[in-house]
């Protein structure tokens, strides 16, 4: 396997870094969370209108492609609805021919998921509830998937949401009765995997340049701090921490890439290379958002750090599309699968 | 970004499957380990092996015909190690001659020594390669065995220890001290040391799993010829540095693959005990294969920078992880197990204990070659930047 980006990966990386870099400063992101009783933040909205609505037709790009953004978007944990937009509803309007499918890529009509019932795990179901939406008070649309491998699509406006209030302040999710007597379209169970899978794999991304910037964030800090008169990452004890959760990150990040690979080729090993990918990702991301704020001592348990933005958003985001506890479990199966 | 490579490395891949479908040895063929034994010979059709690949071009691809190779390119050098490793195949049981001495022999000899590097290559002359001492082992740029000129020779007085092959070895590629009025990394040199000389004694050692591999090297007053120094004096640790370049792009790919094939047969020792709907176990395995699969795709990444002339700091988790990771495999292989753990008696347990072998000498893993501490040391400061302790 050729891990090799080409050209138009480079400037694909390079374009959404810079436009993160410039368009997405802390201050932005900040403002979603400490106006917690707002459910649709201004300035954190108007970004993704701004400038994230012309990376909308990233859904139907290669998933290599999309992971390279949403790392991206992931390192300054941009505000908005891009990535269940991009990842899940546009991929999801394409594999049942939709018409609004066309609007969503052009950045017009912005949508969501609604797939977990009120236990919050990603499988269809009949709960008579949905749960878990993210970014539901941000999209026009809410694709609304049923036991059965229904989709219904429903316009947000004729939905009574109810914010659930996680630990992730900017990745807002919502809970609303399904509505009776909603037209369905029957989407083909291979059809629908592909759609999640490259969900998870992009949110893995995410959670990939999130685990970057507590790393980035992290090594630069215990360079720089002095106790005992000397740098506190020159003693063993921080060193061989960071080491071991270094491998974590570095080996995740391939891993997503690879299941990148495999659902861009259709290749067999797709769904196990998925649940690898989540599994690393999610637990890395987590790792780095615990010995981050160990190696920076006092200072990262303050509300004016950004550490803890980042240690909501793994916390949280583990749970999006099934745990590493959850997708080991799915693993195992196949594992001791009959061949 | 992409899966898989082009037709002219597939071809490649052919030629090498046809030639390893003829000729791998029934000693080694089905991925079985060639654990070594009571006896420190090398067996004849490991020998016979290693001439056939080099006499093919198959032994060291990237180098030319009269090097044992095919001029290969470094994908197919990883194609080579791919095809090797998923087989379990090693290229020879004493790795230092075509690994260690022949590449360094190449590089930093004078005519007559690189006109050495072929049979070091082909398994003709075996080689041991004389680093650690009793009071050298992590901290090797210490190391004590004395050179001192004596007109046209130096006489060497020291010992060595950990020396893999010693007792078969026709010649050591021998780390000594020759000044010692200078910080400790400048005074080494490398001596060619013919192992009959007067003086020299080997001790064989016995590995924890009672395999004789590796010896205790005395020496006495051993008459070394000066035209035997390996490049200049007191450059050896630069010497240390330099093994087979080309192939440094891939090396991890038989330490993951070994992984690999260890979870195989971790899986089949949770069915053969009934344990494949035990949710620990399940999870477990799950996580080991999270583990072997992750690092296997951090290596090809880390070949994608090494391919394009880049330095990879992917690979340089790859001893690190592999090693501790067979660890747990095999210790987690040996804990299904139950009371049969400890039993090694071929009457009682499945393949004769064989998975106790194995994990013994997983333990191994993590000290030669640099221990897993030093490896993280080395990360630390060369990978993350951390200021040195
Ligand atoms: C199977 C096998 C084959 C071998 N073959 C050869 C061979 O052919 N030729 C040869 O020259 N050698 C060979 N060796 C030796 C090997 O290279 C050494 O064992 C190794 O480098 C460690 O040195 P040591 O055993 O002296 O341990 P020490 O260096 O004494 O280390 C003891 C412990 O202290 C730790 N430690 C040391 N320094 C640090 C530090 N700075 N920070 C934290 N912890 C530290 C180590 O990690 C280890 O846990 C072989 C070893 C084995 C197991």
């Amino acid at each position: 396997m050729d891990f090799t980006l080409n050209e138009d990966q480079v400037l694909l990386r390079e374009t959404a870094r810079a436009m993160f870099g410039n368009e997405c400063p802390p201050e932005l992101v900040r403002d979603a969370f400490y106006d917690v009783t707002s459910t649709g933040p201004e300035a954190a909205s108007s970004f993704f209108d701004r400038h994230l609505r012309d990376w909308a037709a990233l859904g139907d790009a290669a998933v290599v492609d999309l992971c390279l953004f949403m790392e991206e978007a992931g390192r300054v944990l941009a505000p908005g609805p891009a990535w269940v937009n991009t990842s899940l509803f546009l991929p999801l309007l394409r594999a049942i021919e939709h018409p609004s499918a066309d609007l969503v890529a052009a950045g017009e009509v912005t949508g969501t998921v609604a797939v977990c019932g009120r236990d919050g795990y990603w499988v269809l179901n009949n709960d008579p509830m949905r749960s878990f939406v993210p970014h539901a008070n941000e999209v026009d649309v809410v694709a609304i998937l049923s036991a059965g491998n229904q989709v219904s699509c429903v316009a947000v406006a004729e939905l009574d949401l109810q914010e659930v209030a996680t630990l992730d302040r900017s990745r807002p999710v919502f809970q609303f009765a399904v509505p009776a007597g909603l037209d369905s379209t029957e989407i083909g169970a291979e059809q629908l995997a592909v759609v999640l899978n490259r969900g998870t794999v992009a949110l893995a991304a995410e959670l990939i340049g999130v685990g970057r910037w507590l790393m980035d964030t992290t090594l630069e800090y215990v360079r720089e701090r002095v106790q005992f008169d000397r740098p506190v990452g020159s003693f063993q004890g921080l060193q061989w921490k960071l080491v071991d959760a270094a491998l974590l990150l570095e080996r995740a990040d391939a891993a997503v890439y690879y299941a990148a690979m495999c659902l861009d080729a259709g290749a067999p090993e797709q769904d196990r290379a998925v649940h690898v990918a989540k599994a690393a990702a999610g637990t890395a991301a987590r790792r780095w958002a615990r010995d981050g704020l160990q190696s920076l001592g006092g200072i990262g348990f303050t509300w004016e750090h950004d550490l803890h933005l980042r240690l909501r958003r793994a916390q949280a985001s583990e749970q999006l599309l099934g745990s590493a506890s959850w997708h080991h479990d799915r693993l195992a199966e196949l594992i001791f699968a009959p061949d | 970004m992409k899966l898989t490579w082009g037709a002219e490395e597939e071809a490649f891949r052919a030629e090498l499957l046809a030639f390893l479908d003829a000729e791998v040895p029934e000693e080694i063929k089905g991925g079985r380990d060639w654990i070594g034994d009571e006896s420190p010979e090398i067996p004849k059709w490991a020998s016979e092996f290693q001439a056939k690949l080099f006499d093919h071009g198959w032994m060291v691809p990237s180098y030319p015909p009269e090097l044992g190779g095919r001029n290969a390119t470094p994908l197919q050098t990883l194609i080579f190690l791919e095809e090797l490793a998923s087989r379990g195949v090693s290229r020879s049981v004493h790795f230092g001659g075509y690994a260690i001495v022949g590449p360094s022999l190449l590089e930093f000899g004078n005519e007559q020594q690189k006109g050495m590097a072929p049979s070091a290559i082909r398994g003709d002359t075996v080689w041991c390669v004389g680093m650690s001492e009793p009071d050298a082992g992590s901290d090797l740029a210490s190391l004590q065995t004395r050179a001192v000129p004596d007109g046209d020779s130096f006489i060497v007085t020291g010992q060595k220890v950990w020396t893999s092959y010693a007792m078969v070895a026709e010649k050591c590629f021998c780390y000594v001290r020759t000044d010692t009025s200078v910080a400790k990394h400048k005074g080494i040199s490398v001596l060619i040391i013919d192992m009959d000389s007067p003086g020299l004694e080997v001790r064989p050692l016995r590995h924890l799993t009672g395999a004789i591999e590796f010896a205790e090297v005395f020496l006495n007053e051993v008459v070394v010829p000066k035209e035997n120094l390996v490049g200049e004096l007191n450059s050896g640790w630069r010497i240390t540095m330099g093994s087979l370049a080309h192939e440094r792009g891939a090396l991890w790919v038989e330490s993951v693959s070994s992984a690999q094939r260890a979870l195989e047969g971790l899986v089949e020792i949770a069915r053969r005990q009934g344990l494949e709907q035990d949710g620990v176990v399940r999870r477990k395995l799950a996580e080991l294969y999270e583990e072997v699969h992750s690092l296997r795709a951090l290596g090809y990444k880390g070949f994608a920078s090494f391919a394009q002339g880049s330095s990879a700091p992917e690979h340089s988790f790859m001893k690190l992880a592999t090693s501790e990771l067979r660890q747990r495999i095999y210790g987690f292989g040996m804990e299904l197990q139950g009371p049969y753990a400890a039993v090694v008696d071929p009457e009682f347990v499945e393949e004769g204990g064989r998975w106790q072998q194995s994990w013994q000498i997983s333990l191994a893993g993590t000290i030669g070659g640099g221990t897993s501490e030093i490896q993280r040391n080395v990360v630390a400061t060369r990978v993350l930047g951390l200021p040195r302790g």
